[in-house]
C-alpha cells in the first residue's frame, strides 16, 4: 500500500511540478500566469493530435511515438503561452483578464477541433481523442530497494523529463545572468531597462519557457490519468499549479515540496477509501480533497510570503 | 488643458465606446465566416440558422405548440441568467476583483433553491420571491467567502474562487447521486411545476407560453446596478477602489471592507443568475457540471464595456450564438461547441478592444 501511495503521488506531484515551474519563471519575470490551464490543454491537444496521426504510420507503438507526442505538446504549449505574452505584454491588457481569456480560448478551440479531427479520422464527431496506456518503466536496481525503490518502480516516460527539466530550470534560474535579469524583471522592471536589457524580449522568453514545460505537464496529465484526450482534461490542474507555486513562495525547490504534499495528499486519501472499502459516491468527496488542502495552504502561506513585486503590473519602458 | 481640448476629447470617447465593441462584433463574424468557409458550409445560411435557433428568424417548419414567439421567449429565458452573470462579473471587475466563480456560486444557489423550496408544495406567489431570496442569500454568503479570504489572508480570489467552484461541484454531485437522484434521466429530480420561476399560459391555438419571470428581474437588475455605481455613495467607492487602489486609501477608503462588499453584491448577482438558470430555465441540475454560462458572462461582461446596462446588448448578442448553436447544428451538421469558440473569439478580441480603449484614454 505504501508503495502505492509513493507510486501514484510522484505520477501526479511530477506534471503539477512542471506546470508550476513554468509558472513561476512566468511570474518571476513579472507576468501574471493565470493561464495555465489552457496552455496545458492546448499543449496536451497537441500532442493527442500528433499521435492520432502517427499512430497508424509509424511502427513500433506507443514507446517510439511518445517522443514527438512530448515535443508536440510542449511546442503547442509554448504556442499558447505566446498569445498570453502577445496580449499581455504587446497589447498590455489586464494580466487576470488576459489568462482567463487565454483558458476560455484554449478550452473552446480544442474541444471544437477535437470534434472537427475525430470526424475526419473516424467518422465520429466524439469528443475524446483516445491515447491508450502510457508506457512506464522500471528503473533497473534501484527499484528492487525496499520501501523507497517505489520512488523508480513503474515510473512514466514523462517523469525523467520532468526531473531534467527542472533542475536545468533550477541552474537557469537561480545560477546565470539570464535568470538574475529574469528575476529582475519581476522586480523592479525599470532597472533591468537601464542596464540596457530588454524587459519585454526577457519577458517572452520567460513565457515561452512557461509554455514549453507546461505543455509538457498538459500531456503527463492526459496520458496517464485518463488515457485520452478529451474535455476532463479541464480539471483545474493549472489552477492547482498556480497554488503550488504561491505556496512554495515562487521558489523552485519550495514549490517541489508543495507538489509532493498535493500528490501524496491525493493518493494517501485515495488508498485510505480503497482501504476502508467506501462506496464509489464517496469518490466524489475524494476527488475534492486537493481542492481543499489547496484553500488551506493557501490560507497559511498567502499572507507571509513574497510575490514579486512588479507582478502584474502595467509595464512600458518610457513610463513609470 | 483648454476649452477646445476638452471639446475635442468630449467627443473622441464616445466614438471610441461604442466603435471598439462594434469592431470586436465585426471581427468575430468574419471569424465565423472563415470558419464556415473552411469546413465548407455556406456561412450564411448557418449564421442565419443561429437566429432561427433563438426565435429571431422563422424556421421553416415547428413542431405543434411552438412557433418563433415561443423560441424567441426562451431565447429570453437563457439570457436572463447570462445577463445575470454577467452583471455580477461587472461589479467585481469595477472594485478591481476578478469574480471567475460566478458557476460555482450558480451552482450552490440553484441546488440550494431546488431542494429547500424546488419539491415543497409552496404556492407559487410564496415560493418564487423565497427562491429569489435563497438565491441573493447563498450566493451573497459565497461571493462574499471569497472576498473575506482576500481580505483576510490575502488568497487571490481568481485562484480561491476556482476551488470553490470545484469543490461546490464535487459536493452538491454528492449530494444529488446520493440523496436527490432522478434515475432515469440521472440528474436531480425535476423541480415541482409551483416552483419554477415561470409563467404560462396555453392560447387557444394550443401554443404553450412560457413567460420566464427571470428575464424581467435581470433587465430591472441591469438598471438598479447601473443606478448604484452611477449615482450613489456606496456604487463610488466600489469604483473608486477599483480605479486607483492606493488612491482610495489615501482618501481614507476602507479598501478592504469595499471589496468584500462588491463581492457579496457580485456574489448575490451570481446567486440570482443560479436560481433562474436552474429553476427557470431549465428544472433539474446535472451533477459535477459547472454551468459554462458563468464563463461566457465574462465575455458578455468585457463586451459590454463592463456598464451594466450595455450588458444587455451583449448578453443578447452572445446568447444568440449559444442559444441557436443546437439548430444551427441540427440543419448544418458542425457541432454545437462552436459557439463556446465564437464566445472564446468574441472575448479575445473585446478584452484587446478594453486595452486599445484605455489607451486612448491615457493619451487623450
Amino acid at each position: 500500500m505504501i508503495d502505492r501511495i509513493i507510486i501514484d503521488g510522484l505520477a501526479f506531484a511530477l506534471p503539477l511540478f512542471a506546470m508550476a515551474i513554468g509558472g513561476i519563471f512566468s511570474e518571476k519575470s513579472g507576468i501574471t500566469m493565470l493561464a495555465l490551464e489552457g496552455i496545458q490543454g492546448f499543449g496536451a491537444f497537441c500532442g493527442a493530435l500528433v499521435f492520432a496521426y502517427l499512430s497508424p504510420l509509424v511502427a513500433g507503438g506507443p514507446r517510439v511515438i511518445v517522443y514527438p507526442v512530448i515535443l508536440a505538446a510542449m511546442l503547442g504549449g509554448m504556442l499558447f503561452s505566446l498569445l498570453h505574452a502577445f496580449m499581455s505584454i504587446r497589447f498590455r491588457v489586464n494580466q487576470v483578464v488576459s489568462g482567463v481569456v487565454v483558458n476560455i480560448l484554449a478550452m473552446s478551440l480544442t474541444i471544437f477541433l477535437t470534434g472537427l479531427v475525430n470526424e475526419g479520422l473516424t467518422g465520429e464527431a466524439s469528443n475524446k481523442i483516445w491515447l491508450g496506456a502510457a508506457p512506464r518503466f522500471n528503473v533497473p536496481g534501484l527499484s528492487s530497494i525496499p520501501v523507497l525503490g517505489a520512488v523508480f518502480r513503474e515510473v512514466y516516460i514523462f517523469s525523467p523529463f520532468i526531473i531534467v527539466f527542472a533542475v536545468i530550470s533550477v541552474v537557469l534560474l537561480y545560477r546565470t545572468r539570464f535568470g538574475l535579469r529574469l528575476r529582475a524583471c519581476g522586480e523592479n522592471p525599470q532597472s533591468v531597462e537601464a542596464a540596457g536589457v530588454s524587459v519585454k524580449q526577457t519577458r517572452y522568453i520567460a513565457l515561452m519557457l512557461c509554455g514549453l514545460l507546461t505543455g509538457l505537464g498538459g500531456m503527463n496529465f492526459a496520458y496517464t490519468f485518463s488515457a485520452n484526450f478529451s474535455p476532463t482534461i479541464y480539471m483545474g490542474y493549472g489552477y492547482l499549479a498556480i497554488a503550488a507555486l504561491i505556496c512554495g513562495n515562487w521558489d523552485i525547490r519550495n514549490t517541489f515540496l508543495t507538489c509532493l504534499i498535493f500528490g501524496f495528499a491525493r493518493s494517501g486519501g485515495y488508498q485510505l477509501i480503497l482501504k476502508l472499502g467506501m462506496s464509489s459516491d464517496l469518490s466524489d468527496l475524494f476527488l475534492m480533497i486537493p481542492y481543499v488542502l489547496t484553500l488551506l495552504l493557501l490560507l497559511f502561506f498567502s499572507r507571509h510570503n513574497h510575490p514579486p513585486s512588479a507582478l502584474g503590473a502595467d509595464y512600458e519602458y518610457d513610463r513609470r | 488643458m483648454t476649452g477646445q481640448e476638452k471639446e475635442k476629447r468630449s467627443f473622441r470617447i464616445p466614438s471610441s465606446r461604442f466603435l471598439i465593441p462594434l469592431g470586436s462584433v465585426v471581427l468575430t463574424f468574419a471569424v465565423l465566416i472563415l470558419i464556415f468557409v473552411l469546413i465548407g458550409r455556406n456561412p450564411f445560411t448557418a449564421i442565419y440558422s443561429f437566429f432561427q435557433g433563438s426565435g429571431l428568424g422563422l424556421k421553416p417548419s415547428y413542431v405543434k405548440s411552438s412557433n418563433m414567439l415561443t423560441d424567441f421567449l426562451s431565447y429570453l429565458g437563457i439570457m436572463a441568467p447570462m445577463l445575470l452573470g454577467s452583471l455580477a462579473v461587472v461589479v467585481g471587475l469595477r472594485g478591481g476583483l476578478f469574480n471567475i466563480g460566478v458557476s460555482g456560486q450558480m451552482l450552490l444557489s440553484g441546488f440550494l433553491g431546488t431542494i429547500l423550496v424546488g419539491y415543497s408544495t409552496l404556492p407559487p406567489v410564496l415560493a418564487m420571491p423565497l427562491i429569489f431570496l435563497i438565491g441573493l442569500a447563498s450566493g451573497a454568503v459565497l461571493g462574499g467567502l471569497i472576498g473575506w479570504l482576500k481580505y483576510r489572508f490575502n488568497v487571490h480570489e481568481v485562484v480561491s474562487s476556482i476551488m470553490f467552484n470545484y469543490i461546490v461541484s464535487f459536493l452538491t454531485g454528492y449530494f444529488i447521486k446520493t440523496k436527490y437522484v432522478d434515475p432515469i434521466i440521472r440528474s436531480s429530480k425535476q423541480v415541482l411545476p409551483n416552483a419554477r420561476l415561470n409563467v404560462t399560459l396555453v392560447t387557444q391555438a394550443g401554443l404553450k407560453l412560457v413567460i420566464p419571470i427571470g428575464f424581467f428581474i435581470a433587465l430591472a437588475m441591469a438598471f438598479l446596478i447601473r443606478f448604484y455605481l452611477d449615482r450613489t455613495a456606496g456604487g463610488f467607492e466600489i469604483r473608486m477602489v477599483g480605479f486607483n487602489r492606493e488612491g482610495a486609501a489615501y482618501a481614507g477608503l476602507p479598501i478592504r471592507s469595499v471589496m468584500v462588499k462588491s463581492m457579496v453584491i457580485s456574489g448575490a448577482l451570481a446567486g440570482l443568475a443560479g436560481v433562474v438558470y436552474y429553476m427557470g430555465y431549465y428544472s433539474t441540475i446535472v451533477p459535477k457540471d459547472l454551468p459554462a454560462l458563468g464563463f461566457d458572462a465574462i465575455a458578455v461582461a468585457l463586451l459590454g464595456n463592463l456598464g451594466p446596462v450595455s450588458c444587455i446588448f451583449s448578453s443578447a448578442l452572445i446568447t444568440i450564438f449559444q442559444k441557436g448553436a443546437v439548430y444551427m447544428s441540427s440543419t448544418t451538421g458542425v457541432v454545437r461547441e462552436i459557439a463556446s469558440l465564437v464566445t472564446g473569439v468574441l472575448l479575445l478580441f473585446s478584452s484587446l478592444g478594453v486595452s486599445v480603449r484605455e489607451r486612448t484614454h491615457h493619451y487623450d
